[in-house]
């Protein structure tokens, strides 16, 4: 276990690292994309757009200038080169707003996924089936903003119904707080929900099809009693899985819903810093993405490693 | 008993699946629909995707109305008014025909789908096979490799490359693409979407080459090339095909998502994607320019998600492999680090 | 007697009821809290902030030693003095400029105003590598504190007894007087550190200070106690305010904004209302709640001057004939004020003229007549809306005409670097605007048209305008103070420019106030260099 736990924080910090590496790599490769000139304004001269570099390090070597960024990720002292404003306030100021979205979302769309999932495979090729699978084949073929642009012009523009964006703090006002939020998650929801209540439903009628079901038909269970003590609880670890995965990604900012929302989150300060070339806000946002999606990782094997103990811990999976 | 081969037997569960089938024929629909587009422009529309029309008028059951009028509002859809001109309505205030540029950017649209899936299959597919079958030190590299890859928010990084590439384009020794080169999605899309198309398709490489028929074609004296490739890929096909299929509509979507944010199908060319944010500026005004562009994409995903389906069931009824048919999903087994 | 007696009862009711009326009219409601949104985050440091955002923000809290006149319209463009007791005098052919501190000037920690801060205040500004700075490197000594960062500035001698403050510099340089009334150089007390204060605002010399600054959120603005002490009857220039406090939000959706206002949730939006919402907002409520204003700026077409194709100058007039201001105006759904020429409406020495009249006709006769043999022409433009469609209805425009134009779509942040970058091929032609630094013409045409400011790199002049005659022209208007005889000749100089036609300009960027019912638009000031007045939003 320790092994484990170990290998796995090593390959986290290479993860990191790898990725802020290409992060860094790209944004010094973009041709003609001078930070210092950006700074200087339309009025530049050579002494201000040479004092420049020098005050941000910019005529350092390459290396040199990743790892003076690095250092200033984890000590708090990174500034961005637009507004030159503190990166690490800026995502604090943003996490309330990613998080409200995500988890809520997760809320709403574990809830739908597995009812949908659990009754499309009670009765499979039914009525209700089929109608769910209309839904949720069409959930994932939704472009998501689109989906969100349509609902913000006409349920929150045309008809009134919901507020037009905007983030209201869930310590303000817990009822604007939701009321603001469920056009955004609506429209995140759908797509998971979708896929997920298809997942659950293959699952579920593999998992019918093996001997202990029927062994406990035999033994006098009714199939409702079937139904939710044997086959939902082992069709739900795929799920949990894939959700830990899918979680662990969107924490890092629902760039798309955030900026049509215009909710106030990581991902839409991801976007605006990404149009302005913005690298230090970036490689904080990537970084404190990346390092979710790896956790996240780590404890669905954990949790996989839990549930099926014939799978080793680290080992090559079949 | 005749023995059928199972590719018969696939083809003919898939025949019976009459939904798929549908779904297969509203996919043919669309794509006649974008094929379309030279002849439309040039005998009903009198015009090309990227003509401006801003001050002109146009004559609709008698009377002359403005393309754009004095606010920059454009026309609405005329339909068959004006003889089939602007019969979508114009695309903004340069006055563009709406449905000529909805043709035309469906062909983009589908090519950048087709081509970066392809692109990605592809590498996916000598990937997957040399971490699968060599496993070892090989496989630690590509694994680590892609984990990295994985490892990023997709979006974010699709719209970085985006980013950089679109600016001044992709200079490597003497291959050299413009900033609007359609190339420059296919290249990063299908660059973003190999790990996970490698990842499920190493996992079965290695559990296929426990089989006997591996060891077998080893025992006859096959080499590594063709083991790989004439005993494990035949064995992949069905996975591939599904995959293929599932990617092309995960990647419509990640197209369009490049394109509405900017940073994929360059202007003055239009994908469905860059249609929809092109048409966002104006959702208050002329919703239609932002809804009919999405309708497309989610009728062409749709159809081409539901016939994945179907192949799924067809080839393989008691599948396990299973391709979440959007980027960011993997195989739900352990993952290795 | 009867008629006589209902004749002057009629004229007293009449008397009355003038008296009421204009009693009523003239006086709004004094004091309340208005509340106001911005779309973006300005940065609230006077040293740094660059743009229209910050300057609205910081106008009536920071004030330099002159100011621009708390008036709208050419009115605005006047500068008066501010902190300084009067207009500089300007000495020794212009290289001298010596003002004085007004007595008793305090800031809003009680700490006394003095003539030194001046010289502490430009220190600062070339300490924090300011993008302002390059305006003041024409000071004696400056150059070399930029570099060094130490030493303090030469050509700046102050003494605190009287109040006086001498600035040398090292050419004349007519432009100096709106350099002093700039935000870049608001006096700030000696030791103020040399970093982004946006998140803990300097002292305030102005009417208001900025307080409660939250980045991202929003930030407010209270009366500041110093100024009905010590500031407000030494500054009758500078008008006092009529609300208590100021609360802003940050709303990054301008949508949004319009909404708010609309169902008077905010009193007043900074931003611009965007262009799908322009017309619907305009029609309703022009006169009662929206204004159009105007941005001293202009958006044209620069055609490079130095190589073929657009070497020839009947091309480029063909290109002028050729591009009709109506389907800009169009593109732009509201927000341009079409014009023909180098200077803008609002800046001195602007006087409406157009050479060349649309007339696609004249514009193919001219293009058969120069038959160029290079007809292969790129044309770039960036990719904020509607600029992109303006670059596109511009290679249109050339496809028509005869050219094969290709349309090139750069990301807005790399625009101006690629296109001042003379290495950069295929330069032919493209999109561009200038907005002014203050209210001078030398702002636009030494930058744009001056031989002298082509750059291999960050080049402004991306006409590649280089004629020796009108250079030298530039160089002295630019040296003489800024009084009629100078603006009757910059006036002529935007002529014989446009006769050259090195640009096709077709207009200059309109802004907008719109605020709520319960805000009295007539009082609203918006000055064209500093945006609105914070000082004069009054409810009704």
């Amino acid at each position: 276990m320790s092994r484990f736990v170990i290998r796995r924080i090593v390959g986290t910090v290479l993860v990191l690292f790898a990725v802020s590496v290409i992060v860094f790599t790209i944004f010094n490769v973009i041709p003609d994309s001078n930070p210092a000139q950006s700074m200087a304004g339309k009025n530049a001269t050579p002494t201000l757009v040479a004092s420049i570099e020098k005050e941000w390090g910019f005529n350092d070597p390459l290396p040199q200038q990743y790892v003076t960024m690095m250092r200033k990720v984890f000590t708090g002292d990174l500034i961005s080169y637009e507004g030159r404003e503190d990166v690490d306030e800026r995502i604090l100021e943003g996490i309330p707003a990613t998080f409200s979205l995500c988890i809520g979302a997760a809320v709403i769309w574990m809830f739908f996924a597995i009812l949908f999932g659990y009754l499309s495979a009670r009765k499979p090729g039914g009525l209700l089936d089929r109608v769910l699978t209309v839904v949720s084949v069409t959930g994932i073929s939704i472009p998501e903003f689109w989906l969100a642009a349509v609902f913000l012009n006409y349920l929150a523009y045309k008809l009134g119904l919901f507020p037009s964006g905007g983030y209201v703090p869930l310590t303000e006002d817990p009822l604007q707080w939701a009321y603001h939020l469920i056009l955004p998650w609506t429209t995140l929801s759908i797509l998971y929900i979708g896929l997920y209540s298809r997942v659950l439903r293959s699952n579920m009628l593999d998992v019918l099809g093996e001997d202990y079901v029927r062994t406990a038909r035999a033994k006098g269970l009714s199939p409702g009693q079937v139904m939710t003590r044997h086959v939902l609880r082992n069709s739900l670890a795929p799920i949990v899985t894939l959700f830990g995965l899918d979680f662990g990604a969107l924490l890092g900012g629902a760039i798309v819903v955030e900026y049509i929302f215009n909710l106030n989150g990581i991902g839409l300060y991801t976007f605006e810093s990404l149009i302005n070339q913005d690298l230090p806000p970036v490689i904080a946002v990537v970084l404190f993405g990346a390092f979710f999606i790896v956790l996240f990782n780590a404890l669905v094997d954990l949790f996989y490693a839990f549930l099926d103990p014939r799978v080793k811990l680290g080992s090559s999976p079949q | 008993m005749e023995g059928r081969s199972p590719w018969y037997l696939a083809y003919r569960r898939l025949r019976r699946n009459r939904i798929a089938l549908a779904a297969a024929g509203l996919f043919v629909a669309i794509l006649l629909f974008v094929l379309a587009a030279p002849l439309w422009a040039d005998q009903v529309a009198h015009t090309t995707p990227n003509a401006n029309h801003t001050l002109e008028k146009v004559e609709a059951r008698g009377e002359t109305r403005e393309v754009v009028n004095p606010e920059g509002k454009p026309v609405g859809p005329l339909w068959l008014d004006a003889g089939g001109r602007f019969f979508l309505g114009a695309d903004g205030t340069l006055g563009r025909d709406e449905m000529v540029r909805l043709m035309y950017g469906g062909r983009v649209s589908l090519l950048i789908g087709f081509s970066a899936t392809l692109l990605a299959t592809l590498l996916a597919t000598v990937l997957g096979l040399l971490a699968g079958y060599y496993r070892g030190w090989t496989d630690a590299a590509i694994s680590r490799t892609l984990d990295v890859i994985w490892s990023f928010p997709v979006t974010l990084l699709a719209i970085s490359l985006g980013l950089a590439l679109a600016v001044g384009g992709l200079r490597i020794g003497p291959l050299h693409l413009s900033g609007s080169s359609i190339w420059i999605p296919i290249l990063i899309i299908g660059f973003v979407y190999t790990p996970y198309l490698a990842r499920p398709i190493r996992g079965q490489v290695l559990s296929l080459r426990e089989q006997e028929f591996v060891e077998a074609a080893v025992a006859q004296g096959a080499g590594p090339l063709r083991v790989m490739f004439g005993e494990l890929l035949p064995n992949l096909a069905s996975t591939l095909i599904v995959f293929f299929a599932l990617g092309v509509a995960n990647n419509m979507l990640l197209e369009a998502t490049l394109s509405f944010l900017g940073v994929g199908v360059q202007p003055p060319n239009a994908s469905w994607g860059s249609m929809i944010g092109g048409g966002f500026e104006l959702i208050t005004t002329a919703p239609l320019l932002t809804v009919i562009p999405g309708a497309m994409i989610l009728l062409t995903v749709l159809s081409v998600n539901v016939f994945g389906e179907g192949l799924r069931d067809a080839l393989d009824p008691k599948s396990k492999v299973l391709l979440e048919a959007h980027a960011g999903t993997p195989e739900p087994r352990g993952t290795p680090v | 007697m009867r008629k006589l007696q209902a004749a002057l009862v009629v004229a007293v009711l009449t008397m009355v009821a003038i008296g009421l009326s204009s009693c009523g009219g003239s006086s709004g409601k004094e004091g309340g809290t208005l509340t106001g949104s911005y779309a973006s985050f300005p940065e609230l440091d006077p040293a740094l902030s660059y743009d229209q955002e910050g300057w609205t923000a910081m106008y009536d809290t920071y004030l330099p030693l002159l100011t621009y006149k708390h008036a709208g319209g050419d009115e605005g463009a006047e500068i008066v003095p501010a902190l300084a007791a009067s207009l500089p005098k300007v000495t020794n052919g212009g290289k001298t400029y010596t003002l004085t501190l007004r007595k008793g000037l305090k800031y809003s920690d009680g700490t006394p105003v003095k003539a030194s801060d001046f010289a502490a205040t430009v220190e600062r500004l070339f300490k924090v590598n300011s993008p302002g700075s390059p305006f003041y490197e024409g000071i004696v000594g400056a150059e070399e504190f930029a570099k060094t960062k130490s030493g303090g500035i030469s050509g700046i001698t102050t003494d605190d007894n009287s109040g006086k403050i001498e600035i040398e510099l090292t050419q004349p340089r007519g432009t100096f007087t709106d350099e002093l009334a700039m935000l870049f150089v608001a006096l700030l007390p000696p030791g103020t550190p040399a970093k982004n204060l946006t998140t803990e605002p300097p002292p305030a010399t102005g009417p208001y200070k900025i307080v409660n600054v939250e980045p991202g959120k929003g930030w407010s603005y209270v009366r500041n106690p110093q100024w009905a002490k010590s500031n407000d009857k030494a500054i009758p220039e500078v008008p006092s305010g009529h609300v208590d406090k100021i609360d802003i939000s940050l709303v990054r959706n301008s949508a949004t904004q319009v909404n708010e206002i609309e169902r008077n949730q905010k009193n007043w939006m900074q931003t611009l209302v965007p262009a799908d919402q322009y017309a619907k907002v305009k029609s309703k409520y022009e006169g009662s709640q929206f204004r159009v204003e105007h941005s001293i700026s202009t958006y044209f077409f620069w055609l490079n001057t130095e190589e073929a194709p657009f070497d020839d100058v009947k091309l480029r007039q063909a290109v002028n004939y050729a591009v009709d201001s109506a389907a800009l105006e169009r593109i732009y759904a509201g927000s341009l004020a079409a014009s023909h020429q180098i200077l803008p409406e609002g800046m001195p020495g602007h006087e409406t003229f157009n050479l060349y009249p649309h007339d696609m006709a004249k514009a193919k006769k001219l293009f058969a007549e120069a038959n160029p043999s290079d007809r292969n022409i790129t044309v770039w433009t960036d990719n904020e809306s509607p600029n992109d469609k303006a670059g596109a209805y511009y290679a249109g425009v050339l496809n028509e005409l005869g050219f094969n134009a290709k349309l090139k779509t750069i990301n807005a942040d790399n625009y101006f670097g690629i296109i001042g970058n003379l290495s950069t091929p295929d330069l032919d032609t493209g999109w561009a605007d200038w907005f002014q630094d203050y209210p001078h013409p030398n702002d636009f045409f030494q930058p744009l048209l001056d031989g002298e400011s082509i750059a291999p790199t960050y080049n402004t002049n991306t006409a590649r305008m280089n004629d020796p005659k009108l250079n030298a022209k530039i160089a002295r208007l630019g040296e003489e103070q800024l009084g009629p005889q100078q603006e009757k000749e910059y006036a002529q100089l935007d002529r014989e420019f446009m006769e050259q036609a090195p640009w096709a300009p077709y207009g200059s960027n309109t802004l907008s106030t719109f605020v709520d019912s319960e805000i009295d638009l007539e009082k609203v000031i918006f000055n064209p260099t500093m945006g609105q007045d914070l000082t004069s939003f009054q409810f009704k």
